[in-house]
């Protein structure tokens, strides 16, 4: 069976009868006419897909296959949206989706790594951050700092803090946080969070798609 | 032969039975302003109400720049909001020849909630609790079903939310008041059912807010929910995943 999370830049595809492993394509590498999957999630999975499962619900699901306690937050960080869901004592009891003022955040992260040939796996956690409404609004911070003088490596990095603080008080200000999503891979990011993380990676919304799959053939 | 020319009413939250009583006559031909009525772009009011407000009044004042009724019942009491005191001024400036009546509902005689704990499409529920506003006489009796979810709040600004909840959907909060034609009555406001999955809902920019937000914390299986003057995909999927996810 072939599950798929169709993300806005990355698409994510799993051949349950092949691999265990998920394979990662550019969502602009995707053959548009030909692309048919059995399950799928995503802004983009209806279009492919036999059977659709909103994004909030794979996330939960793939949490709560993934996640041993049954009380925790778990934030996925799109690129273009953030959502969170909160169990407590194994009830879901809190979710939240925003794809307006959330927009962006990871796409818009990952331009500027590009743009000014920045490598995120060695700069430092900066003590401070810009005030971050979302990463389009966010930018002229940016701008900004550099014209008073401040590198541009420090001025990406205020950046950065100030998304994953506005995604931290978007999940409620927990004391620990599950992420997943691509920014996982993303040392800076993760380590301007306020509490404690724990990456899960960018395959969970494929976790809750197998989980769906379970419930179909039970 | 003589012919008469309906007055054109239109009423804004729950007018007093007396109000109602008296609109109920063949003299007049009643709109509830509060609700989208046909084509409407809700953009014509911009230029008399921020943006930024409450979706359900900026619909009473393009309802009524576009419908100009005669005369405008406005319930300005504890059972509806300030942004309605303030709105009424706004009315009055804007349609000069459209009197406008504010009342203040204290109704306190309870009609009951039949259609609140039927067994029926959640959309057409809401439908014929707003409509049974219109109507001053006492409800048929239908049977009550088992809740298996609940909507607390005001009738949406856009129904097609409603659209995503089951038929064992029990209604609450001030669209339970509005049935039971006690739109002051706080305590049948908070009621809630702790044992089903409930959404709470105000729209955006309504000091209900609050109110949905406090009582979704407290509530066991509850979701806070709000939106502006139309539920965009993600409302949607939240409402979708949590009664889902609420019932495994």
């Amino acid at each position: 069976m072939l599950l798929a999370d169709f993300g806005t830049s990355y698409c994510k595809l799993l051949d349950t009868d092949l691999t265990e492993k998920p394979t990662l394509i550019a969502t602009t590498a995707i053959d548009r006419t030909n692309m048919h999957v059995d399950i799928a999630t995503g802004h983009n999975g209806k279009r492919y897909a036999k059977q659709y499962v909103n994004e909030l619900t794979a996330l939960a699901r793939g949490g709560l296959s993934l996640i041993k306690e049954r009380t925790f937050t778990l934030l996925d960080c799109g690129s273009r949206d953030i959502k969170y869901v909160r169990y407590d004592n194994g009830k879901i009891k809190d979710m939240g989706w925003n794809a307006e003022c959330g927009a962006s955040m990871g796409f818009t992260i990952e331009l500027l790594e590009k743009y000014y040939e920045l490598n995120f796996s060695d700069m430092p956690i900066p003590k401070s951050s810009f005030s971050i409404t979302c990463g389009v609004l966010g930018m002229s911070h940016i701008f900004d700092a550099v014209v008073s003088g401040q590198s541009e490596a420090e001025a990406v990095a205020k950046f950065v803090k100030g998304i994953a603080l506005n995604a931290y008080d978007f999940a409620k200000r927990p004391e620990k946080i599950y992420l997943s999503g691509g920014l996982c891979d993303n040392p800076l990011f993760v380590g301007s969070f306020p509490c404690s993380v724990v990456t899960l990676g960018r395959y969970v919304l494929l976790e809750g798609l197998r989980d769906s799959m379970r419930c179909n053939s039970a | 032969m003589s012919t008469t020319t309906k007055q054109r009413a239109g009423i804004v939250g729950v007018p007093p039975l007396a109000v109602m009583e008296l609109l109920a006559t063949p003299e007049f031909e009643i709109f509830d302003l509060d609700e989208p009525q046909g084509k409407i772009d809700i953009e014509s009011e911009s230029p008399f109400l921020p943006r930024v407000y409450c979706g359900v009044l900026r619909t009473v004042i393009a309802n009524s720049i576009a419908l100009q009724p005669d005369i405008i019942y406005i319930d300005t009491g504890p059972g509806k909001c300030d942004c309605a005191v303030h709105t009424a001024i706004v009315l009055e400036d804007i349609l000069p020849n459209c009197a406008i009546v504010r009342t203040k509902n204290t109704d306190a005689v309870d009609f009951a909630t039949p259609l609140c704990r039927t067994r029926m499409n959640l959309f057409e529920k809401m439908s014929a609790i707003t409509a049974s506003i219109q109507h001053p006489y006492s409800y048929k009796a239908l049977p009550s079903c088992l809740p298996t979810a609940g909507f607390w709040g005001v009738p949406p600004r856009d129904f097609t939310i409603l659209n995503l909840f089951p038929d064992t959907t029990h209604i609450y909060g001030w669209a339970r008041c509005m049935e039971n034609k006690t739109p002051d009555n706080i305590e049948l406001e908070m009621h809630y059912n702790p044992d089903i999955p409930t959404v709470f809902f105000a729209q955006s920019f309504c000091a209900k807010t609050a109110l949905a937000r406090h009582l979704a914390a407290k509530h066991p299986y509850g979701l806070y929910l709000d939106c502006d003057v139309t539920a965009g995909n993600s409302a949607k999927a939240k409402i979708q995943a949590f009664l889902e996810l609420s019932a495994t």
